[in-house]
């Protein structure tokens, strides 16, 4: 469980001082959807990198079942991206020299897992997103959509706790947007995983069970109504977390 | 293995950067190899000139001083007649006399005068073996440079007198490697053995032997002394060897007898236990025997002129450092290019940083592309090295060097000619020992110490790039990175 307690994080902007998140404070509970909306530069993609140890805040506490990220020495912190957070990006963030499958491979290099068990995992996470017959494929041979999906395995592959994902679906057309959310949403069923979304779009956001809305840095939770709730998920319906 | 992989493809897209930084590196080394088998060629060469000039395994060389005016009782002898002092001297109707130092003169004409002459003065015997108990010397031999000059005068006094030289060392034939025998290699027969000590038996140079048509077992009269010819030597090019090598005891009694030196030697050759001894050797002996000259391998160095001289300042100088500012601008290239590819791929490195890549293992992945890059160009510039080696050897002229005439190369030319002078023969000094030039072929040569420094450049350039990536890599903030994308 999550549990950020009275974070600021200020950003130094030549002489000034700017405040991306203010007094900030929010709990999220294992195996839980929160989606996360609001005007560019109000705080979302602050709140991520909080969330994924990628930045410390600069007052309060980000606590991952009791330990506090903030003051992790750098070292743990990687080591925490490495073995609890799948990151997904707006831009895929594929790297481009590699196939689908090596860039799925990637997640795995950190953890050590042997030759064998990560190729039988990386093809498992790809035949999981349906992208099993396109591991040899360069991301420049593939689409938009399935670019994505190789980052969801490779976010997945490392079978993390939580998942943040960044706009998923910010440069993808309608048809994919909606493959890639119905996807992310039955991975999360099926895994048990805490999944932090943010999204500029309410019709995925209304698909968490929460949804909260920066704004100034300032976060208001509202209780959703989409599918994630109505089809009775949420973390009492989700498989024990890990 | 993943390391390898990722490497390769993430060269491959930088294929053409990667070739450029490949060739940058390439150049600086293949340059420094070049310069460096041209420098290593031409201190061949110079060592070459030097070895020659000085004789294998001798560090140091001392000889005499300079003779004196010839003295009244110095001696040779005028076959067809017994007179032991003698000069020779204008007759009143100008004609050549033989005249003896007690005033009696002799019409010259039919008679040849065979004078042996020393070049320096005498140094005692007995301090060749104090100068071996030396501190710092392994070892010193005595030796006896002169000239056999011989002038036959015309029945009639208007024809002109017929003069021949050749030059004869006395040698210990109980030390081989010190000496003037000791660069010399053997064209037939054998060499002096200890045996050999008081034999009358000579070695002769090949080029005089072939001018004088001596072999092996040729029968040689030396100032009427003859020799038994045991061996025909040849001595490296830059040298001026003497003609002909007998033992030091036979030269020793002719000079004492000929008058020109009073049983002593006149040149000792010395060998320092090593290269770091050689001062304090020379120091040594300029104590023990003030006023002789001593010559060490470092001041003939110095005397050399001529082109080779000329490419060896030029390859040390202007070479040496044409090669470090091109390896300092392939660094330089190299260390901006590798740099901006880490700037181009901040979001790359952001996101390894993101899913939990450890900045080493980033940083390692960076340093091994750069230094893929350097052994590539290690190998390419090791190949342009030899190119360059081989295209200064076949395009380089011939140098020359110009040789100062030293103890252990002094001679005079063979067959040059002495006109009449005063009684006591031709005298000869350090002085007006010849100067010769001598051409010296160029061959560079790449050794494998200069291809391990070539690698060892290519591959610390790769590093130094490698690093100034890795720096802006390590200072990377995952978030920052990633902002930067969005």
């Amino acid at each position: 469980m999550y549990k950020l307690t009275g974070v600021t994080k200020l950003y130094q902007k030549g002489r000034h001082t700017v405040p991306a998140i203010t007094g900030l404070d929010l709990t999220i509970a294992d195996g839980e959807w929160l989606a996360v909306q609001g005007r560019t530069g109000h705080g979302k993609s602050t709140l991520l990198n909080l969330l994924g140890g990628l930045d410390r805040p600069t007052d309060g506490t980000v606590e991952l079942d009791g330990i506090g990220l903030g003051a992790l020495p750098e070292i743990q912190l990687t080591r925490f991206r490495a073995e609890k957070v799948g990151f997904i990006f707006q831009t895929f963030n594929l790297i481009p020299t590699l196939s689908a499958a090596e860039n799925v491979e990637t997640a795995l290099i950190p953890l050590r897992v042997s030759g064998a068990d990560r190729q039988a995992r990386v093809a498992a996470a790809l035949d999981s997103v349906g992208l099993g017959d396109r591991a040899a494929h360069l991301p420049s041979e593939m689409s938009g959509g399935q670019q994505q999906r190789t980052a969801i395995a490779r976010a997945l592959v490392k079978e993390p706790r939580v998942v943040l994902a960044d706009e998923p679906t910010g440069n993808l057309d309608q048809d994919t947007r909606d493959d890639i959310i119905a996807l992310l949403d039955q991975l999360w069923r099926e895994r048990g995983l805490t999944l932090v979304l943010v999204t500029h779009d309410t019709a995925i956001a209304r698909r968490a069970q929460r949804v909260g809305v920066m704004s100034n840095g300032r976060l208001a939770i509202h209780q959703a109504t989409g599918s994630a709730t109505a089809s009775g998920g949420g973390p009492s319906a989700r498989p024990p977390s890990r | 293995m993943f390391f390898v992989t990722y490497l390769r493809r993430e060269l491959r897209r930088r294929m053409r950067q990667a070739i450029f930084i490949a060739l940058g590196l390439a150049l600086g080394v293949g340059l420094v190899v070049t310069v460096a088998a041209a420098s290593a060629g031409v201190k061949k060469a110079e060592s070459g000139v030097l070895s020659a000039l000085y004789g294998v395994g001798t560090d140091v060389t001392v000889t005499g001083p300079a003779p004196g005016p010839p003295k009244p009782g110095s001696t040779s002898k005028a076959n067809q007649n017994d007179q032991n002092n003698y000069g020779i001297e204008q007759g009143p109707n100008g004609e050549p006399e033989i005249c003896t130092s007690n005033g009696k003169c002799a019409d010259a004409a039919g008679k040849t005068i065979d004078q042996l002459t020393a070049p320096y003065s005498g140094i005692s015997a007995w301090k060749v073996a104090e100068a071996a108990r030396r501190p710092g010397v392994t070892a010193a031999a005595g030796g006896i440079t002169l000239t056999d000059n011989t002038t036959t005068f015309g029945h009639s006094s208007s024809s002109l007198p017929q003069s021949s030289s050749f030059t004869l060392d006395g040698v210990d034939t109980s030390k081989p490697s010190l000496g003037p025998l000791s660069s010399a290699s053997l064209t037939s027969g054998h060499s002096f053995t200890a045996a050999d000590a008081d034999a009358g038996v000579a070695v002769v140079d090949s080029g005089y032997a072939t001018s004088k048509n001596l072999k092996v077992g040729s029968v040689l009269a030396i100032d009427q002394v003859t020799f038994t010819v045991i061996g025909i030597v040849r001595q490296p090019q830059a040298s001026s060897p003497p003609d002909v090598y007998v033992p030091v005891a036979r030269a020793e009694a002719m000079s004492l007898y000929a008058g020109s030196l009073n049983g002593e030697v006149n040149t000792i050759y010395v060998a320092a236990a090593s290269a770091a001894d050689i001062p304090a050797v020379q120091h040594e002996i300029a104590k023990l025997l003030p006023g002789t000259t001593i010559t060490t391998e470092a001041s003939l160095a110095s005397e050399v002129t001529g082109s080779v001289a000329s490419a060896a300042k030029l390859a040390n100088d202007l070479g040496k450092w044409l090669a470090v500012l091109v390896l300092i601008a392939a660094f330089a290239v190299a260390s901006l290019l590798t740099m901006a590819a880490v700037a181009r791929r901040v979001a790359e490195f952001g996101t390894l940083k993101a899913i939990g890549w450890r900045t080493r293992r980033i940083v390692a992945q960076v340093v091994g592309e750069s230094v893929a890059m350097g052994v590539t160009g290690a190998a390419a510039g090791v190949g342009l090295g030899f190119a360059g080696a081989a295209i200064i050897s076949a395009v380089a002229p011939t140098l020359s060097a110009t040789v100062p005439g030293s103890s252990a190369a002094f001679s005079l030319a063979a067959g040059q000619a002495v006109g009449p002078g005063p009684a006591g023969g031709v005298p000869r000094s350090p002085g007006s020992t010849t100067s010769h030039v001598v051409a010296v072929p160029l061959h560079p040569s790449v050794t494998v110490a200069v291809i391990v420094l070539a690698v060892i450049l290519a591959v610390a350039g790769g590093l130094l790039a490698g690093s100034l990536g890795s720096w802006r890599i390590a200072r990377l903030r995952p978030a920052d990175a990633l902002s930067r994308v969005a």
